[in-house]
């Protein structure tokens, strides 16, 4: 089934289910691209800083203060998985900044992977960002960042969590179960810790045990926030017109709804 | 500038063309070449992960066998490993239906993987010491909460208190639910702004590209 659609005098084919959604997407990118042109224009909007933008640099700073090193870990990383590939990309742009500082201070950097294309990109990120503080020597190819086979790398990280005695933990991208193994490994270490997904069943459990999180959107926000590019960060303030969005359809929809009005059937006629 | 072309903006250009294109193919009905180039697309991200698997797998074994050679501390495993790699691979190559492939794949990896999986129950259970701990009000709720959504899952829960099923099953419908809804939509307008800086070229970490920007002050 296909909605069709006149705009002036082309013929324009959406997919049936679809409208809604395209409209939706229209007007959020529009917001972003709106922020992003006032930036352009000196009209820098005014965010909430991320408290975990801060932490990073606590955590490297601690773990080289104490001569211990800090780990990057990503969790899932099948770059192939949509799921899975934007939060890994967004954990790429923290780690771009994490290794910076890592570099800076001299911290001890370890980044395992268990998944191919994301174990090059991530060794790529970290080599650039030693280059970049003048530290290639420091960079260990071989050690540095690490592809772990998925299923070897838990037994590899738990013991090498207690071995190493990592003092300071990363815990960012697509997170299931490992999330708590490896969470809870590096608290009995002492290791301070940053987490953040956005698969929800496992949020409770990084907001519980680690030190700092930063809790679903704010995965994709620090990025922008640690990039300290103005154009990347008022991209958020579109973001957030999305939010006022969605707070305003939900208000509407609890109303027609307490008010026995259901919006299933204008739904079911494929918009 | 040819370098700044191949290393910045052509992947970029790359990864907004063709990111559009699947966009497109989303919402829109296509001509069937738009389709045909999407799916050859998303074969290529497989390949191109292959590749980057025997790559991976290189290195590591590269790591392993100069840890090997210089005797460094755990040498040995490094050992077990190199034959590890090499029986399995060998056999591999000769059919990953061989019969003694098959052998090694369900005799030791699997058991061992699933072994390794069911450590999650142990430490699920000592994280749970550490996270339902009732240091401020916050965590209390989430104590409470808990307590009441495992007591209703559990047979003897019902059993002794039988209106804790008809409450816990309130908290998961509505709290739990409507929670977890904000975080979806949150999330969804996340990875939106994130595809938008990335085919803007605004945010370009993830390709390993250095650039230096204003240092705050």
């Amino acid at each position: 089934m296909r909605v069709i659609l006149f705009i002036g005098d082309n013929l324009v084919l959406i997919l049936a289910g679809r409208l809604v959604s395209l409209v939706a997407l229209i007007i959020l990118v529009g917001a972003i691209l709106y922020y992003i042109q006032r930036a352009m224009s000196g009209k820098i909007p005014k965010l909430r800083r991320l408290p975990a933008v801060d932490v990073i640099q606590e955590i490297v700073g601690r773990c080289v203060e104490m001569g211990r090193p800090v780990w990057y870990l990503f969790g899932s990383t099948d770059m192939t998985t949509p799921s899975i590939l934007a939060p890994t990309v967004a954990a790429f742009q923290t780690l771009s900044y994490t290794a910076r500082i890592a570099a800076r201070l001299g911290a001890k950097l370890f980044v395992p992977l268990n998944q191919g294309l994301a174990y090059t990109m991530a060794s790529d990120i970290v080599r650039e960002a030693y280059v970049a503080e003048n530290k290639l020597e420091d960079f260990d190819p071989l050690k540095t960042v690490m592809y772990l086979p998925s299923g070897a790398d838990r037994m590899y990280i738990i013991n090498h969590m207690w071995e190493e005695q990592v003092a300071g933990a990363f815990f960012l991208g697509s997170w299931y179960h490992e999330a708590v193994i490896y969470t809870e490994n590096a608290a009995r270490e002492g290791a301070v810790m940053l987490g953040g997904t956005d698969t929800t069943h496992n949020i409770p459990f990084l907001v519980a045990i680690c030190d700092y999180s930063v809790i679903g959107e704010e995965l994709y926000a620090l990025g922008a926030y640690v990039s300290q590019d103005a154009l990347q960060s008022s991209s958020l303030a579109g973001q957030d017109i999305g939010k006022y969005l969605a707070i305003i359809a939900i208000l509407i929809g609890a109303i027609l709804v307490t008010a026995g009005i259901s919006l299933t059937e204008f739904f079911k006629l494929g918009w | 500038m040819s370098d700044r072309l191949t290393k910045i903006s052509l992947p970029i250009w790359l990864t907004a063309i063709f990111g559009i294109l699947m966009i497109i193919e989303f919402f829109f009905s296509v001509p069937q070449i738009v389709t045909d180039t999407n799916v050859k697309l998303r074969s290529w991200v497989t390949i191109v992960s292959a590749a980057a698997l025997i790559l991976g797998t290189f290195i590591l074994t590269i790591a392993h066998v100069k840890r090997a050679y210089e005797r460094k501390p755990g040498w040995y495993y490094s050992l077990i490993y190199i034959g590890a790699f090499a029986v399995a691979g060998a056999l591999g190559l000769i059919s990953v239906r061989e019969t003694n492939f098959m052998w090694i794949f369900n005799n030791m990896t699997s058991p061992i993987g699933a072994a390794l999986y069911s450590l999650t129950a142990f430490t699920i259970t000592s994280a749970a010491f550490r996270v339902f701990r009732a240091r401020n009000w916050k965590a209390s709720v989430m104590l409470v909460c808990g307590f009441i959504v495992l007591m209703m899952l559990l047979p003897v829960g019902g059993a002794i208190f039988p209106p804790i099923v008809p409450i816990g099953e309130w908290i998961r419908s509505f709290p739990s639910s409507a929670g977890f809804r904000g975080m979806i939509i949150g999330i969804s307008l996340g990875t939106i702004g994130l595809g938008v800086r990335i085919f803007l070229g605004r945010q370009k970490e993830h390709l390993g590209i250095r650039e230096e920007k204003k240092e705050a002050s």
